[in-house]
């Protein structure tokens, strides 16, 4: 059984049909890469599956259950946690702050314990320190009381996928997490993934540019182009897909 | 530049700057109502209410970010809940308080409604309304009955008579005198506690995975849901909350003995002095409203008089003489300007930036790690601790 099963959705936004009947599947465990050219739709698939937009058609099962009829701030219960392509973080928070907000869905103090005090220290201590280590492990933990409003966008990218781990997720989505990272650090960050990947169980729907990344980490490739699917399969598979090629890859030189 | 001074949150010396702090608190709350003047406690009665509210906009604005012009009427909800049931029903005014808290909140979550589908000016707009509405309601002539419309209620507050027993310690009476000869005291002590409240509902919240909620959410509510954050139920809550907290100083006006739908705080000038005490003193941290309304009630007091030119000290009588009004909130709102360049925080904010330059407040280590918290440096914005008044 898939870890996620995308059947048959549609978003429409006025005439733009952003999403056309996409369907496709991710097995538990892998890392699998979702790639196609700007405006493909990639980043609104993140958003049906974050239930920010609702498709018109179509269903999203996370673990054989149905997410299109999950409230919007019942996804991180169900251990489904992302990245944003162009930064949804806290700015007025400093770092382990964003972090610890990452772990709201895990927290059990709501408005009486937090007026009471009743349990709110241990909490708050326990939350804390899970997002220091987080922190520590991404290598921001020098940053750790900084204000996250101003720090370079690449430094940034790395704190949203701390915030996202925070949550203790099954299931991850990075949307164009190398974006702005000078080329050294890309391989980096895919160890990154990778080394998260292994540690924390997980199963990760990865969107990025950044070719050899892509192909270098992915154990399955979903190619888009126009709100719909046009390959699936491995690495090698995609690289010598005919359509591929010619849609997005370019002619090899 | 590097601050002069560092110390370890948590640590001895943070802790004894604290109980230093909070004696000196405890020396002023006691000082005023024994050897002030009269005038004196009903300015600090009147600083407290304003406290009051201010602290109830905050947690809704300064905190979650959901703007309202209608805290006006929260208040007023709570000042004649108070009058009714003192007056209609003959309560004791002290238990009007859960009351007063109680249909504030159900007509604060009711209001929140509308408020979790529109943002900003909208939101401004409909809270605006409410504000405007208010004192019209009131007036209203189907309910002339039970709010004594545009003439109000009188008596609306505690029997003060000879047989009221007082109560003494050695001789030393920090509440005044019950029998009606001395009760200045007395509404001092109501405000600070009814201050005290609304504070430590506001401080266990921010300082909670709660309070963490509606920051996100004021920063980014996208992301809040997408971490887990019930955006409706939240925002409901703190609105109901705020507005709870809010009808609180409302009730102790109509203690005082009367009330009228055109008080100024029970119309929209009360949303907007609200408002105003608020960012002064410093939006979204959890001293300002305090610092605010105390600067904001002190001002107000020294330029009362200032209508007439010779009252006007001589070096500011240029810039005020030609003003029939006194000029506070002329003088608030210039202040306003200005502490949006300097300090965006408002007073609080620029208090931390000022005490920032000379001591370093190193935040405790988080994680298991050997994580080391670096101080703050110069340049990048760092890391700020949440009250400056008691790490100070
Ligand atoms: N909120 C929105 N409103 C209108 N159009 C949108 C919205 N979000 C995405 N789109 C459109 O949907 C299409 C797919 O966009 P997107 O999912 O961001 O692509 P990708 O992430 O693959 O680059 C684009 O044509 C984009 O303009
Ligand atoms: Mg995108």
């Amino acid at each position: 059984m898939p870890l996620l099963e995308v059947q048959d959705v549609t978003v429409r936004f006025g005439g733009i049909v952003a999403l056309d009947g996409l369907s496709f599947e991710i097995e538990e465990g892998h890392i699998c890469g979702l790639i196609g050219p700007n405006g493909a739709g990639k980043t609104t698939m993140f958003n049906v599956v974050s239930r920010i937009y609702q498709p018109t058609r179509g269903s999203v099962r996370f673990r054989d259950e149905e997410l299109l009829t999950v409230p919007a701030h019942g996804i991180a219960k169900l251990g489904i946690a992302r990245t944003f392509q162009n930064l949804a973080l806290f700015p007025s928070m400093t770092l382990l702050e964003n972090v610890m907000v990452g772990a709201h869905s895990l927290g059990r103090i709501g408005f009486g314990r937090a007026i009471s005090r009743i349990g709110a220290a241990s909490d708050n201590r326990r939350t804390r320190d899970h997002a220091g280590d987080l922190l520590h492990q991404l290598g921001l933990g020098a940053l750790a009381f900084k204000a996250a409003d101003g720090l370079p966008f690449g430094t940034l990218k790395r704190l949203e996928i701390a915030r996202a781990l925070a949550a203790q997720p099954k299931f991850l989505l990075l949307d164009e997490p190398a974006a702005g990272l000078p080329h050294g650090e890309v391989d980096g960050l895919a160890e990154t993934i990778r080394g998260i990947r292994d540690q924390f169980d997980l199963t990760v729907l990865l969107v990025e540019h950044h070719m050899s990344m892509v192909m270098g980490i992915s154990d399955r490739v979903v190619v888009m182009e126009f709100g719909r699917k046009i390959a699936d399969g491995t690495p090698a598979e995609i690289q010598n897909d005919e359509r591929v090629i010619e849609a997005y890859l370019g002619a090899p030189a | 530049m590097k601050p002069l001074f560092t110390i370890k949150a948590g640590g001895p010396t943070s802790w004894a700057v604290r109980v230093v702090c909070a004696a000196a608190l405890v020396y002023v709350l006691l000082w005023i109502p024994t050897s002030g003047s009269n005038s004196l406690i009903d300015t600090a009665t009147t600083a407290l209410t304003l406290m009051g509210a201010a602290l109830s906009l905050n947690l809704l604005l300064g905190f979650t970010g959901q703007i309202s012009l209608g805290h006006s009427a929260f208040f007023g909800i709570g000042a004649y809940t108070t009058a009714v049931c003192v007056t209609r029903w003959g309560w004791s005014p002290l238990k009007t308080l859960p009351i007063a808290f109680a249909v504030a909140f159900v007509v604060g979550a009711l209001v929140s409604l509308p408020a979790l589908r529109i943002k900003g000016v909208y939101l401004a707009l409909v809270t605006l309304t409410l504000g405007v509405v208010f004192p019209q309601f009131i007036k209203w002539p189907k309910i002339e009955w039970l709010t004594g419309g545009s003439r109000g209620l009188t008596d609306t507050g505690f029997k003060f008579d000879k047989n009221n027993r007082t109560f003494e310690l050695f001789g030393w009476n920090p509440w005044g005198n019950l029998r009606g000869e001395n009760v200045k005291p007395f509404y001092f002590w109501i405000a600070v506690v009814i201050v005290l409240i609304i504070y430590l509902i506001c401080r266990g919240l921010v300082k909670s995975r709660v309070g963490r909620s509606l920051v996100a959410i004021r920063d980014n509510s996208t992301a809040a849901a997408v971490m887990g954050v019930n955006l409706a139920l939240t925002k409901g809550l703190v609105f109901g909350l705020s507005a709870a907290m809010c009808a609180l100083p409302g009730s102790l006006t109509a203690m005082k003995g009367t009330v009228t739908p055109d008080t100024a705080l029970l119309t929209v000038i009360g949303s907007i002095t609200f408002l105003i005490v608020m960012v002064v003193g410093g939006a979204g941290t959890l001293w300002g409203p305090i610092i605010g309304a105390i600067v904001y009630q002190f001002i107000t007091e020294k330029t009362g008089d200032w209508v007439e030119p010779d009252k006007i000290p001589s070096l500011l009588r240029p810039f005020f003489s030609w003003s029939k009004t006194p000029p506070a909130a002329g003088i608030f709102g210039l202040s306003l300007v200005v502490l949006m360049f300097v300090a965006p925080l408002g007073l609080a904010g620029f208090w931390k930036q000022v005490v920032g330059r000379v001591v370093a407040v190193v935040p405790k280590p988080a994680g298991s790690t050997t994580l080391e918290p670096t101080a703050p440096s110069d340049g990048i914005p760092t890391w700020q601790p949440e009250e400056p008044l008691a790490e100070q």
